[in-house]
């Protein structure tokens, strides 16, 4: 009898070795991101869809920072966005165009200006066939600083938001447009977007989805 | 054997003659009618009164000992096959180890078809909604279907607040 405990005595305990072995590649691992430049807790938003499911994180507001639990290798990508997320503000190049669209406004002979030949094919899914610009503007900034400009009748305001590595989009943040009518700024419209580098988006804003005109505005970011 | 006349003549009450109890075990109309005289006569013409066990009563007492001291021992035998503790625990260590081992080779599987299928979600969890806020309660957001590829997107929105002279 005593002969039999023994063995299986040492049988659990070369069950145990081999069960801590095991774990090893499947241990859960802690780190702490200390942020220099952005918010821990955006920085948090943004990993939060990259968390194992055995995955957690906490923030500590006070030293802006963020401590990750998660398998070695999940934490190694998570370092990765975090490491490109915390750079300092990075400079970046927006344009802004502004369009009058019209229906039922095209005739024989007429013209569609050079600068929005590239725009004349996608506004004609929207059934726009007219289509006039009322100014364009450049922008440089780094994040987090403001853009303001006029174009025609209109204001553009805004803030260069932050870049998202992941998706690799800078937000526009607090984008307001408003129109000067006798000296003064009666405000329209006002928005955030996130804009990928490199892609054109075009935005366009009219009251119903028959109305003749709308306003389109033409944004385009890259670094 | 004497006449049922005879049995008659002579039969009362708690008599032990041996002619009138021989009569009384062969005659069933006289035991009826002694019976009724005297109940306890049918016993004595059985003889219960003078039942001795085979081999006699000292033989019987010690059979009936002989009996409750196997009883005995059959007892204490039983209580010998209680499990003591050093088996029951070897008995919970195998079932542990047998649902420990189950485990580990379970675990051990999953690492290898689990991996790619979080580096795959990785990998389509990286989309921004391009209007991420719009300041209205009147307005439909739709974004236009463009393909996968093209390099313009293009969004509309529908906003009754917007002024009619556009």
């Amino acid at each position: 009898m005593k002969r039999i405990a023994v063995v299986l005595m040492a049988f659990l305990f070369v069950s145990a070795a081999l069960a801590d072995t095991a774990d090893v590649g499947k241990s859960l691992s802690v780190r702490t991101f200390q942020f220099k430049h952005k918010q821990a807790d955006k920085a948090a938003a943004m990993i939060k869809e990259r968390l194992s499911a055995d995955g957690s994180m906490s923030i500590q507001p006070t030293a802006n920072s963020l401590i990750v639990t998660d398998d070695p290798e999940t934490l190694k990508a998570i370092a990765a966005v975090l490491a490109k997320y915390d750079a300092p503000p990075q400079p970046f190049h927006l344009t802004v165009r502004l369009v009058s669209a019209a229906r039922g406004g095209k005739t024989a002979g007429a013209r569609i200006p050079d600068e929005l030949k590239d725009l004349e094919s996608k506004l004609a899914l929207l059934r726009y066939d007219s289509i006039e610009s009322l100014g364009a503007a450049e922008f440089d900034g780094k994040e987090g600083e403001p853009g303001l400009a006029n174009l025609a009748t209109y204001r553009a305001e805004f803030n260069f938001g932050e870049y998202d590595p992941a998706s690799d989009t800078i937000a526009i943040t607090d984008f307001k447009l408003s129109r000067i009518d006798d000296g003064t700024l009666a405000p329209m419209m006002k928005t955030t977007l996130n804009l990928k580098l490199g892609q054109t988006f075009i935005m366009g804003v009219t009251r119903q989805p028959n109305s003749q005109r709308a306003l389109m505005m033409v944004l385009s970011a890259r670094r | 054997m004497i006449s049922c006349d005879s049995f008659r003549m002579r039969f009362h009450t708690g008599t032990d003659d041996a002619a009138l109890l021989e009569h009384l075990r062969a005659c069933d109309r006289c035991l009826d009618f002694a019976a009724h005289a005297d109940p306890d006569v049918m016993f004595r013409a059985l003889g219960g009164s003078e039942i001795v066990p085979p081999g006699g009563v000292d033989a019987f007492v010690d059979g009936v000992m002989q009996q409750v001291r196997v009883r005995d021992a059959e007892t204490t035998v039983a209580a010998g096959h209680v499990v003591a503790w050093p088996r029951r625990f070897a008995m919970a260590a195998a079932v542990a180890i047998a649902a420990f081992g189950a485990t580990l080779v379970y675990r051990n599987d999953v690492p290898v078809n689990l991996e790619p299928i979080h580096r795959a979600e990785l990998r389509t969890l990286t989309t921004k909604p391009i209007v991420e806020a719009y300041d209205s309660q009147n307005a439909t957001i739709v974004e236009v279907p463009t393909e996968e590829t093209d390099d313009v997107k293009i969004v509309m929105i529908f906003d009754e607040n917007l002024p009619a002279d556009l």
